[in-house]
């Protein structure tokens, strides 16, 4: 970032440099280029109840019972809520570009502490109608308390061209459980640029699943640091992708601490002129012995101008530990497809049932029975949209 | 070699003229001329060494890709059969049991047989299976078939042994209900109690409206399913049909003197 370059549009109107492709981490995703106009923060705008209603209802977990919490165009929409917003303050800062967009303009977002075991799930739900172009920062504080368990969905929906910035600070205490569901599905001219941040404190364990399937551009960051020993931390991940749409996952597991365990699947579909890239780092320090920790990635590539780029590091500090990586990509395996046409199904439906179960693996480690099957649904209408325009 | 009075006036299900196949992407030919006719009721077994052309001849039915025909035909109920795509044939009564059954990772065993049966259906213009009635009649196939819930609860042939790949076969084919059913092979990898299930489930669907090809390197399948006719293919052509007494002449001679007339 401290290369010297002419101010872009979108810079000047952020007053803020961003990342481009001589930036290691942001070699496939120029946010210089990609935010191709100003997206000025703060706009004020007035939603239409009626608008409000029809994206609540656009939900893919509008039929999961949940504790709902809706934040439209970037604050806290109490009438539409059943949880009251807490309180808790940002925490973490650093010099990322992603969090120092956050910092700079978030107006709102969900700050809860959980504590107990509840059995609900609450659904954070980011609404974004359409309007002028504009940026929508949000930022979510979470602690699960020690000893307690939860699970939350994230979901992101939204019409027009807009810029979505999304932080999630998210903290594990000892012994607790989290489950986390997001779910981006943006508008198709919006751009989402995603940051989650999660702390696992001593025997703590998280299960995070992201769905991406809207925007045109999206970028999601996470990081997982194990900060006390025998942790767990599964993350998991699915892309549905088609036209030109671009998505990018920058992952960091850190072991900071011994005896912990993580693993990151990710399940990426892309059709038409789509381009799906999987950066998964795992960091093992010096003192985290007895560190298990695997990642894969694997795409389906659809079409032959679809692309997939996949770069896993591993950085391994500490000399007891078992840590591997995998990647594949590839098109629709022949033998299945004629096994399916032999017994009398459509190549489009046998098609449609394959990749179905390509990226049905990636749900598998969501324990809600509700929220597996809203998201089999909802991979299985994206399907049937597939087909409907071909 | 119809000089089974039974079947003599069987509707004719299959012809198969003069066929000539190659690889699509070599030229390397395997079926040179193959002619057989198969009548509703009948089963005919096709014996012959390996390399004599035996899975080629299904997949051809069956319509896989890789495969060229280059002269001949093959007409289905009258129908150009090579014509059709796999799903049409299906849909028009054509079964294929796989010598290998493919696994198919994360698609339910039952929702692929009922997304299979439903498929036929309506390419038939028949009435769709509601989810119960579908239930009633897979849990009624599987049972004769010693198949529990627990096999049909997992993925499409995903952790079955090979006993319980070459049964889902036979479960498939009892719940799809062809008119034609060609067996690749299905006693490869059975044991002899394995093969006993297997076969009597192939036997329960034997009818007078049902034809059968039944594809094997062994005499033994030919004891547990008996067939009308035996041809023996060799080099990619039938170099000799009998009844069931050339299977045992064939396991007694081997196949060496029949390879030599299609030479």
């Amino acid at each position: 970032m401290n290369i010297a370059l002419t101010k872009t549009p979108a810079e000047a109107a952020f007053g803020l440099s961003l990342p481009h492709r001589r930036m290691e981490d942001w070699r496939w995703t120029d946010l210089r280029q990609l935010i191709d106009q100003p997206y000025p923060p703060r706009v004020s705008v007035k939603a239409a109840r009626s608008e409000v209603e029809r994206l609540i209802k656009s939900s893919p977990f509008r039929k999961v019972a949940a504790t709902r919490m809706v934040f439209v165009n970037g604050h806290y929409d109490g009438p539409y809520s059943k949880l009251a917003n807490g309180t808790a303050a940002p925490g973490i800062m650093a010099d990322e570009p992603v969090l120092a967009l956050n910092d700079a303009f978030a107006t709102d977002g969900a700050k809860l502490t959980l504590s107990g075991s509840a059995d609900t799930p609450v659904e954070l739900l980011f609404i974004t109608t359409g309007a002028e172009p504009r940026t929508i920062a949000t930022r979510n504080v979470i602690a699960v308390q020690a000893g307690a368990s939860a699970t939350i969905i994230e979901t992101h929906l939204g019409e027009g061209r807009y810029l979505a910035n999304s932080v999630s600070e998210i903290s594990l205490g000892e012994g607790a459980r989290l489950d986390r569901v997001k779910v981006e599905h943006e508008g198709a001219q919006a751009l989402h640029l995603a940051h989650a941040h999660v702390t696992l404190a001593k025997g703590a364990a998280l299960r995070d699943f992201t769905l991406t399937s809207g925007a045109r551009v999206n970028r999601q960051n996470g990081t997982y640091v194990f900060a006390g020993p025998g942790g767990d931390a599964k993350v998991s991940g699915a892309y549905l992708l088609a036209g030109k749409q671009h998505a990018d996952s920058r992952l960091v597991v850190d072991h900071r601490a011994p005896h912990c365990t993580s693993r990151e699947l990710f399940k990426c579909v892309m059709d038409d002129q789509a381009r799906g890239i999987f950066q998964g780092k795992v960091i093992v320090r010096r003192h985290a012995q007895k560190t298990d920790g695997k990642q894969s990635s694997h795409a389906l590539l659809l079409s032959e101008t679809a692309e997939f780029d996949a770069k896993p590091e591993l950085e391994i500090f500490a000399d007891d530990v078992v840590c591997g990586h995998g990647a594949t990509s590839g098109d629709l395996d022949h033998d299945h497809l004629f096994y399916l046409k032999s017994r009398g199904i459509p190549e489009a439906e046998a098609k449609s049932l394959l990749i179905a179960a390509f990226v049905g693996e990636a749900f598998d480690s969501i324990g809600h029975d509700g929220i597996r099957q809203a998201l089999t649904d909802f991979a299985g209408s994206w399907l049937t949209g597939r087909r409907s325009k071909r | 070699m119809n000089k089974n009075d039974e079947t003599e006036n069987g509707l004719s299900v299959l012809e198969i003229k003069n066929l000539h196949v190659k690889l699509a992407d070599e030229d390397r030919a395997i079926i040179n001329g193959l002619t057989l006719s198969v009548k509703a009721g009948e089963v005919h077994a096709i014996m012959g060494p390996n390399g004599s052309g035996k899975s080629t001849l299904s997949y051809v039915l069956a319509g896989r890709e890789g495969y060229e025909v280059t002269g001949g035909s093959v007409s289905f109920k009258g129908e150009d059969l090579l014509e059709m795509a796999p799903d049409a044939r299906a849909a028009k009564g054509v079964f294929l049991a796989f010598q290998y059954p493919i696994e198919i990772p994360g698609v339910a065993t039952m929702q692929f047989l009922k997304v299979a049966l439903n498929s036929q259906k309506k390419s038939r213009g028949e009435k769709e299976l509601s989810t119960p009635d579908f239930m009633r009649l897979v849990k009624e196939r599987a049972a004769r078939l010693g198949i529990g819930q627990d096999m049909l609860k997992r993925a499409v042939n995903v952790g079955f042994s090979g006993g319980e790949k070459k049964r889902a076969e036979i479960l498939q084919m009892a719940v799809l209900e062809p008119s034609l059913c060609i067996l690749d092979e299905t006693d490869s990898g059975l044991d002899i109690d394995a093969l006993r299930v297997v076969a009597d489930g192939v036997n329960a669907l034997r009818s007078p409206k049902r034809a059968m090809i039944v594809i094997t390197h062994y005499q033994r399948l030919l004891d547990c399913i008996v067939p009308d006719f035996v041809h023996v293919l060799s080099q990619g052509r039938i170099v000799k049909s009998g009844d069931r007494t050339l299977a045992l002449e064939l396991e007694e001679k081997g196949y060496a003197e029949f390879a030599k007339d299609a030479a």
